[in-house]
């Protein structure tokens, strides 16, 4: 009996010790708490997603089939899924939403890739003008681009508008599927995200070690066959990860669809939501279950990236392709003038824009005539009188405008110190216990809501607000939970690799000096990994400025500067929206400047982990 | 003098009986009420300056939230607290007015309803089918007629059976005149190869409004009556497609002449080249270069336009002023005013609403555009003394710069210019036969 007692008791202690042993590492602590704050934070929204389309809602489609205006119902699947709108409703936009989502890949890694070859691996000239000039359409908000290509290539013998610049000046008339659809949301959404696959891709090329490519060429092997059987198996994790952050990114994109009109199942989830509630929300599900299908890709891509090292320490040196004495500016000048109309002259057209007399009136360029410019855009200090200003303020004077600045920043810094931080806090907890299932599916949670379409996440967040008890519509508490939640993978995937290369030795010195963990992280950890980790600080910063189709459906217009500017953009107003967009880039452009000052981290570091 | 008077008043008439057709019913019994009904009710029965008072004893250093369709509320708000702060110097009353994008108000109305209390002490709300629907049908909303604008319309509160409007709005056919073609029939618009710029109907709903309403009979009627006065090489186009509906027009229960009317639909969903909003589509028509086009969008856009050279409002024509026009003009629909069911600030509300539907003051943040017109007559003649807009494209001297910008008023439009005018209880009823039966349609995707 004594015995027994005795057994118990000191298994009571092991199990205690084995607790406290447990909690005594912080990154076990780490691990526990995010793991549970996550797993909410991601199940909730799509629990409360799931049971919006069992729920019966008035004056929509589910109420009119049931005859009921409250209670809970299949109906809603059946009818999606098997009614004469299933096509339209369903099956189109699906097929279009894949089509545009690898479409999207494909350029993004043909340009980013090619242009990451170019300026790794050969002695192309301009190279620092250029790799900077093209990170700026991952800068700017996507669909901005969609409005310079209409503005540039719509016509009115084509598109059935007034001309855009290509048919005005020139008499150029490109052909409707060049236009509007398919083709220009895949070209504009690749153009956009082509910095993502530069910067994947572009890393390995850098650091990539140059002894096989070295072996096969004295081995005689003709330069086909390393590309394809050498250099590309290498970079083939970076085409994998670019593809899985691209696929989930332009899966959820709105905007530019919805410029060019092109029926997505982003588009579709919007337009049928005032009278096919509960389909519309089995349409944000089906988008997540591809979001979910890609994680399973991700985990299959991170094997697959075992078979492949890339930076050995072995080879300091990476031979470069010699382009020839003409060809190296020939090509740079070529690459510079594509990334002039993807980079350059969005910006030259907003700024342009600014100054017309009325959105897309281009009289200047036509007559020269210098009174068919102006400065009202800017300097107007009143909306009472009829003066051409559409009841609005010059922006300058524009609350509207400036407020909306206010609350952007506001968000953003929010976003990127909790997620940077959070982020940072789950790659530090992930790299001590790799082997931990735990710290796998605490990995693999964080994920999960950047590879789910933005739009789905911002309805499930949506729905999962909008009760009687918890009510967060329009506030920025809202968004900055969202847009924390979303953006928790640029700090973590960034944290994670650059903790990996961080050899544990220097934490245990450091453990042995009895040195308590948060001095450990600040004035060890932290300083020697600083460029990757205020990287994960600034991604979160820089694509929350801009972010739309996330917050699009969490707050009013004039709330937070991206559904601003798409209001002004929706609205016709070019000038206003044009003037936001210098507004942005500029405001990235001067953290990142700072940053790079007081750090040394720049964006074009740690882009997608 | 005398002639003018009588006049606005045949004219505040006509308003009257028409603004009602754009509402839908009131609500239930007074056993039923709700304390914001209850209030409701008792303030129907005060006068603006009543009211006013009510509300400074109500919201005096609180903050008053409203949300709606219109950014203008934001503008209307400040003239209202200076109005109160004439009746009382020491009051004042934080706001936000917040306009949430494409249908989201309606989500955001019905989370509210949610809480006891609300957020939101009123709104200003478009789309009378889902107002009717999903707000008023379910409670969430509730109608508010100030007594100054049921007398300056000759009427009681009770006896008002639909919803209280705050203006009508106009979208009308314009096109753009540089080139050689006319359009002076409403069936010229989905002729073959035509393709008018209009917004989606799947972003604004309202648009999808117009089409349901064109099936009730008396605007079906108008549509034959326009088809009778077709050349008959004209009509040999359009004949196949109206009798090959005649059946779908029975199936869906309509009248007489609902052939017509979903003919006339089929053809505009299968040719209109959908754009993100009527500001667009207004830059496009107004440019030397989209000769030719025409669209369906809101009059007042017209109003911001400013002459360059290569940009003039005289490269528009408005379809229905020119003379021997067949046909619709354009339709019609309603900002409605409405007070939340849980409202936090319930006589505030019921105030704020009588000063913008019963002072020039209160509607001049609309007021200041062409083609919006209040519903209430009084109203309505002080604005359009004050902006003139009947003559807002003439010079100083008299003669005509713009015609375009030369608003006939709600009268023309309703009589000679045959707005086809929003009825929500009609729309709320067609809404799953005739609305599905045009999901079906395929739409415009380009050549």
């Amino acid at each position: 009996m004594t015995a027994q007692t005795g057994t118990k008791a000191s298994k009571s202690l092991i199990t205690k010790n084995k607790i406290k042993t447990f909690f005594s590492k912080p990154y076990n602590v780490i691990l526990l708490l995010m793991g549970i704050v996550l797993t909410v934070s991601t199940v909730a929204p799509i629990v409360a997603i799931v049971q919006d389309t069992f729920k019966i809602h008035p004056g929509t489609i589910d109420a009119h089939l049931t005859g009921q205006s409250s209670g809970y119902t299949l109906i809603n699947y059946v009818d999606l899924f098997t009614s004469k709108l299933a096509k339209t409703n369903l099956w189109e936009p699906l097929l279009n939403t894949v089509y545009l989502a690898v479409g999207t890949c494909i350029v993004s890694i043909i340009f980013g890739g090619c242009f990451a070859f170019l300026i790794t691996r050969t002695n192309l000239a301009f190279k620092k003008y250029l790799s900077s000039i093209f990170i700026f359409p991952y800068i700017m908000p996507q669909w901005t681009l969609a409005v310079v290509w209409q503005n540039l290539f719509n016509s009115n013998a084509v598109t059935g508008t007034s001309n855009g610049l290509l048919a005005a000046l020139f008499g150029i008339e490109m052909p409707i599927w060049w236009c509007k659809g398919l083709f220009p949301s895949l070209m504009v959404l690749g153009f956009h995200y082509a910095p993502f696959a530069y910067i994947l891709i572009g890393g390995i090329f850098k650091n990539m070690d140059a002894n096989l490519e070295e072996a096969a060429t004295i081995l005689d092997t003709p330069k086909s066959k390393i590309m394809f059987r050498i250099t590309l198996p290498m970079v083939k994790p970076a085409i994998l990860s670019t593809i899985l952050l691209v696929f989930g990114s332009s899966m959820g994109s709105y905007p530019v669809p919805h410029y060019l009109n092109l029926t997505t199942l982003s588009t579709k989830y919007v337009s049928m939501n005032s009278k096919y509630t509960g389909e519309a929300s089995i349409v944000a599900i089906i988008m997540m279950f591809f979001g979910g299908a890609i994680m399973l890709l991700n985990q299959l891509s991170l094997h697959s990236r075992k078979n492949y090292t890339t930076v050995t320490g072995k080879s300091g040196q990476i031979s470069k392709i010699n382009l020839g004495k003409v060809g190296k500016y020939v090509i740079a000048v070529i690459l510079a003038i594509v990334t002039f109309f993807t980079s350059v002259f969005p910006i030259v057209s907003f700024a342009f824009e600014t100054f017309l007399p009325n959105p897309g009136d281009y009289s200047f360029l036509y007559t020269g005539n210098t009174s068919n410019l102006t400065t009202k855009w800017w300097i107007t200090s009143e909306n009472i009188t009829d003066n051409g200003m559409y009841g609005q303020k010059g922006i300058l004077y524009n609350n509207t405008i400036w407020h909306a600045y206010g609350g952007t920043l506001l968000v953003s810094v929010c976003c990127a110190l909790l997620a940077g931080t959070i982020g940072t806090l789950i790659g530090y907890a992930v790299s001590k216990n790799r082997r931990s299932k735990w710290a796998g599916y605490v990995n693999s949670v964080a994920f999960l809501p950047y590879l789910m379409p933005s739009i789905a996440v911002g309805v499930a967040f949506f729905i999962l607000f909008s009760s009687g008890t918890l009510n967060l519509f329009n506030t920025y508490t809202l968004l900055i939970i969202v847009g924390t939640i979303k953006y928790i993978p640029f700090a973590s995937r960034s944290a994670l690799n650059s903790m990996l290369q961080l050899s544990g030795e220097i934490e245990e010195a450091a453990i042995i000096q009895d040195i308590p963990w948060i001095k450990r992280m600040v004035r060890i950890i932290i300083p020697i990994q600083k460029s990757s980790i205020i990287s994960g600080y600034l991604l979160p910063f820089m694509t929350c400025l801009r972010e739309l189709s996330l917050f699009m459906l969490l707050c009013v217009q004039g709330f937070i500067l991206s559904t601003t500017l798409d209001y002004f953009d929706e609205m016709g107003l070019y000038a206003f929206s044009s003037g936001i967009n210098l507004i942005l880039i500029i405001t990235i452009l001067v953290c990142n400047t700072i940053v790079n000052k007081l750090t040394g981290a720049s964006l074009d570091e740690g882009i997608g982990g | 003098m005398k002639l003018r008077k009588v006049i606005a008043l045949g004219l505040a008439l006509v308003m009257c009986i028409s603004m009602f057709g754009c509402g839908g019913a009131k609500k239930g019994g007074d056993a039923e009420m709700s304390a914001t009904e209850k209030i409701i009710k008792e303030a129907e029965g005060l006068t603006l300056e009543e009211l006013a008072k009510k509300a400074i004893e109500e919201s005096n250093g609180k903050t008053f939230y409203g949300v709606g369709n219109s950014s203008r509320g934001k503008s209307a708000l400040p003239l209202f607290i200076a109005y109160l702060q004439t009746i009382d110097p020491n009051y004042n009353m934080e706001f936000e007015w917040q306009q949430p994008k494409n249908n989201k108000i309606f989500d955001q109305l019905t989370a509210d309803s949610l809480k006891e209390t609300g957020t939101f002490a009123m709104t200003l709300i478009q789309d009378g089918n889902q107002i009717q629907s999903k707000m008023v049908n379910t409670g969430i909303l509730d109608t508010f007629i100030p007594k100054d604008w049921a007398d300056a319309n000759k009427t009681t509160a009770d006896a008002v059976k639909g919803f209280l409007p705050l203006q009508t709005l106009n979208k009308i056919f314009e096109y753009n005149n540089t080139g050689s073609k006319t359009y002076t029939n409403c069936w010229d618009f989905v002729a073959e190869g035509e393709h008018g710029l209009f917004m989606d109907i799947d972003s604004e709903i309202v648009g999808k409004n117009f089409l349901y309403m064109l099936t009730k009979e008396e605007n079906a009627t108008m549509l034959k009556d326009a088809f009778d006065k077709l050349p008959a090489d004209k009509k040999s186009y359009f004949q196949p497609v109206i009798d090959s509906l005649a059946k779908d027009a029975t199936d869906l229960g309509l009248g007489a002449n609902g052939k017509y009317a979903l003919a006339w639909i089929k053809l505009w969903v299968e040719s209109y080249n959908a754009q993100t909003d009527d500001g667009p589509i207004c830059n496009t028509l107004v440019t030397d270069s989209a000769t030719d086009q025409f669209g369906l969008l809101v009059y007042s856009k017209l109003r911001s336009v400013e002459e360059s050279d290569s940009v003039s409002k005289n490269n528009i024509t408005v379809a229905a002023y020119q003379d021997g026009y067949e046909g619709m003009g354009g339709y019609g629909y309603c900002h409605y005013l409405f007070v939340t069911d849980n409202s936090p600030l319930p006589w505030t509300a019921c105030a704020f609403i009588a000063y913008m539907t019963c002072t020039a003051d209160g509607f001049s943040a609309w007021g200041k555009d062409i083609g919006g017109y209040s519903s209430n007559p009084t109203v309505a003649a002080a604005n359009e003394e004050k902006f003139h807009h009947q003559t807002g494209g003439n010079n100083e001297d008299g003669t005509v710069a713009f015609p375009c910008r030369n608003d006939r008023g709600f009268e023309w439009w309703t009589s000679q210019g045959k707005l086809v005018l929003e009825d929500p209880e009609y729309c709320s009823s067609v809404a799953f036969t005739v609305g599905s039966w045009i999901e079906m349609l395929t739409k415009y995707k380009g050549e």
